[in-house]
């Protein structure tokens, strides 16, 4: 007799966006995904820049640093900046949590209900105000030095 | 069970990536800053302040455990997503031996240079 198998995941990528009401952290979990991805984008390019154009020679390696300090790749920079800065932080939230820091209490569920991550919510919020002032320092780097 | 400790693995690259990309980091990027602190950069990505860190053992070290970690850390996250889209034991299988494949030749490709250029 054939089994009758539950459909896995069949929500597919629509679902990292909505399958009902999300809430902030897993806004936080997608937007650490995307970054993730973009980084990896960006690894690819830096390991065949820094492997392939730099073993060529001094020639191949001051051309190609002519080329990235074109103003748009300064900008592509800054964000692949931005996100090791954002995942990176919300890397070491996540393990403190999974590792069961910074969680709190569990409470009996009662209206209004509480969970853990939402009653450590301060937590959240210092580690995006901590992104944003960094994110401030590395913009006054690039404005002062890169351009 | 091997997930659990693949996952594990990732965890701890992710702490010894935040340790070895903020090195990375500081010193290549924050120049401006370095220099406001009095510490002497020069301009990180010229042709001879590149030279002159690839003929240090420490940097070449540096580089080759940064390039094994991230290229753990960042193919295993790869292959997680993909296979939470696509979830088979088909797909699994082959997404494994091909990103493990990927891996080895960025690795050996990425780990030949800085060797090649600290020995010449």
């Amino acid at each position: 007799m054939k089994q009758i198998q539950p459909r896995q995941n069949y929500l597919g990528v629509g679902g990292w966006v909505w399958a009902g009401k999300y809430k902030l952290e897993r806004y936080l979990y997608l937007l650490h995904r995307i970054t993730g991805l973009g980084i990896l984008l960006f690894l690819l390019i830096h390991l065949v820049m820094t492997t392939i154009f730099r073993i060529q020679g001094q020639d191949v390696w001051e051309a190609t640093m002519t080329i990235l300090h074109n103003p748009w790749f300064k900008i592509g920079e800054y964000l692949v900046v931005i996100a090791f800065i954002y995942h990176g932080l919300n890397g070491l939230r996540l393990i403190l949590q999974e590792l069961g820091f910074a969680l709190g209490r569990p409470t009996p569920p009662i209206y209004p209900y509480q969970d853990s991550l939402r009653k450590k919510r301060p937590w959240t919020i210092a580690m995006v105000a901590v992104m944003v002032i960094l994110a401030v320092v590395v913009l006054f780097d690039f404005l002062v030095g890169g351009w | 069970m091997r997930n659990t400790y693949l996952r594990l693995l990732h965890l701890v690259a992710g702490v010894l990536i935040a340790v070895l990309l903020g090195i990375h980091m500081v010193i290549l990027h924050l120049d401006a800053i370095l220099g406001f602190f009095g510490v002497d950069a020069t301009e990180p990505t010229s042709w001879g302040a590149m030279i002159s860190r690839a003929g240090q053992g420490i940097w070449v070290g540096l580089y080759i455990a940064l390039l094994a970690v991230v290229l753990y850390h960042a193919l295993n996250g790869l292959r997680g997503i993909i296979l939470e889209v696509t979830p088979s034991p088909r797909t699994e299988r082959i997404v494994t031996r091909v990103i493990i494949a990927f891996g080895i030749i960025a690795f050996i490709g990425g780990a030949y240079v800085p060797i090649a250029l600290w020995t010449s």
